[in-house]
């Protein structure tokens, strides 16, 4: 195991050394060449002409080669770094690359690839660690949510069936009545929440997965006939444009309820007298109701993020559009345009 | 008529059987699957309400129990667990139908209606009321021995109040019957009131009766 800084300055330090070593050799030779050449030129006469000119000659070989040597030293650093860095840094990209493709909902563990550097070592093994930590939170949130609505439902049916049974009472007045009505009818809304979220656990389970080729058209203008007492009712003006035969492979249950959930907020969040205009292309289908103002695409497909206590709504209707999507590998999209809401799954 | 009730929970049980429970229904009650496995040994029932979960044991095994006793109740399973292959499962072995938790009790009771009437066909397929007559087989409505045309939804209508009689229906759980779990995503059931309507007046129409009354504003009821 080496550390990171030692393996640059080992290798720095070595190729130092053996400039070094070569310029040794290098300073020899010319001194000696031109001491050879001046005792030839002045037959040991040494006069003090002779000795001035002897520096010259010498300090302008030594400054030749000093510089030569430098040069040697600078580009040989330059290089070494390079190759350097290259090779030193390529286990901390390796493990960059890994941590952008991490994909929590996945649940897969990422393996970081042996390195001989301890700071990447150190480094990966955090982050294992982290990883694993965050993946068993996770799994624990999933888990929660899973077994809490699982023993939510069964409460939930006793208290329905003892108000319905409440309301078989003779003697309640309308507003007796009334009052049971509208608890029916907040236990409701809760006991499609929570079927909701045991959906969304389902599917983030790895659930639902065996797939089928599924005609996504028939599957479309059936629930279009299905929503229609809904669309009536409203006075929804609704415009179709569906090509035939949109075949998707896909969990037909899973395909059910990402066509239901669209159409179901189009419907809801129109008013009455409104236009619906539900488009699919051979690459997208689009669902388009009349709006005021743009609502914020960010948050648009996140749990909880768009429910209010005014509407009838989950709030998780989208998400689950947008964990359908997800596993298919369709893109969901909003945007607002010329006063319609566009929600669009692109195949 | 005999009922038999395999369900842990003692208070939906009991809810059950008290809704159910009339002069036609008689509610036996059984809470673990030994306890159930016993009774259906021991008894007929003309229709079994069947839990999946149940302590020590799973109620599929009952119904493979029922089927190798060459019994031929009819079982309705009903379910915490929404699960499609329970259900799938559940049918393939030789159960009737299925509900999952939490339901509408007169949901449950149009089941228990409609399983008991297939499973004895042979003298039952023609229901009588007063001047009413449905066959069941041929989806026909006589009033007076005048046949009435109903739409499938309001012929679906009429057999759930008829199925439901005496008891107050609300809106929402006929809504829920009509359109299945599509009218949860809504809070709106006027489209209901329209069915009901023409139902009701095709049947006063014909001559009979004002049995189904209107109750609270919001409820229905068939009052025989």
């Amino acid at each position: 195991m080496k550390h990171l800084m030692n393996l640059t300055i080992k290798r720095i330090i070595m190729y130092a050394g053996l400039v070094l070593v070569c310029s040794i050799p290098a300073y020899y030779f010319v001194i000696s060449l031109i001491w050879e050449f001046e005792m030839n030129e002045h037959n040991i006469i040494l006069t003090e002409e002779a000795a001035r000119h002897d520096r010259y000659v010498i300090i302008l070989a030594v400054t030749t080669l000093t510089t030569l040597f430098f040069v040697f030293l600078l580009g040989g650093f330059i290089l070494l770094n390079r190759s350097i860095s290259r090779r030193l840094w390529q286990p901390f990209y390796e493990s960059l690359d890994k941590i952008r493709n991490f994909d929590l909902t996945s649940g897969q563990q990422v393996i970081f690839d042996q390195t001989n550097i301890s700071e990447f070592a150190e480094l990966n093994i955090s982050l294992e660690k982290l990883i694993s930590g965050n993946i068993s939170v996770y799994n624990q949130q999933k888990e929660f949510a899973d077994n809490a609505s699982h023993e939510l439902q069964t409460p939930l049916a006793i208290i329905q069936s003892k108000l319905e049974l409440l309301q078989q009472n003779v003697s309640l007045t309308d507003e007796q009545y009334n009052n049971i009505e509208d608890a029916l009818h907040a236990l409701s809304r809760v006991s499609r929440i929570n079927k909701n979220l045991l959906m969304l656990a389902k599917i983030e389970n790895s659930q639902y997965l065996e797939k089928e080729r599924i005609d996504f058209s028939a599957f479309l203008q059936d629930a279009v006939i299905l929503f229609k007492n809904y669309s009536d009712n409203k006075k929804i003006e609704l415009q179709l444009n569906i090509i035939h035969e949109k075949i998707v492979e896909g969990n037909k249950i899973l395909i059910e309820i990402l066509i239901n959930n669209l159409i179901t907020n189009a419907i809801r969040h129109s008013g009455k007298h409104k236009k619906i205009i539900i488009k699919l292309t051979n690459d997208q289908l689009v669902i388009k109701n009349e709006g005021i103002s743009s609502l914020h695409p960010g948050q648009l497909f996140r749990r909880f993020a768009t429910a209010s206590s005014g509407d009838s709504g989950t709030g998780l209707g989208l998400a689950l559009a947008k964990q359908i999507s997800a596993r298919y590998n369709w893109k969901p999209g909003y945007h607002f345009e010329k006063g319609f809401h566009v929600f669009s799954i692109e195949f | 008529m005999k009922i038999l009730i395999v369900e842990d929970e003692k208070e939906l049980a009991e809810s059950i059987g008290a809704y159910l429970s009339d002069e036609d229904y008689l509610c036996e009650f059984a809470y673990t699957y030994n306890d159930a496995l016993e009774k259906i040994e021991l008894y007929q029932y003309d229709c079994i309400l069947l839990d999946i979960m149940l302590p020590g044991g799973n109620g599929i095994k009952i119904l493979e129990e029922l089927k190798s006793l060459k019994k031929h109740e009819g079982v309705i399973i009903i379910s915490a667990k929404n699960s499609l292959e329970d259900k799938i499962k559940g049918l393939q072995i030789g159960a009737d139908d299925y509900l999952s938790k939490p339901f509408h009790l007169s949901e449950l009771a149009a089941r228990v209606y409609s399983v008991i009437r297939r499973k004895n066909f042979n003298n039952l397929n023609i229901i009588e009321q007063n001047e009413l007559m449905i066959d069941l087989f041929g989806k026909t409505v006589l009033v007076n021995n005048q046949e009435i045309l109903l739409t499938k939804k309001e012929f679906d209508l009429l057999l759930y109040f008829i199925s439901n009689k005496n008891k107050v229906i609300s809106k929402s759980a006929l809504a829920q019957h009509i359109s299945g779990d599509i009218a949860d995503m809504f809070d709106n059931y006027d489209f209901i009131y329209a069915h009901i309507k023409n139902l009701k007046k095709k049947l006063s129409d014909a001559g009979y009766g004002n049995y189904l009354k209107t109750l609270y504003g919001t409820g229905y009821k068939w009052d025989i």
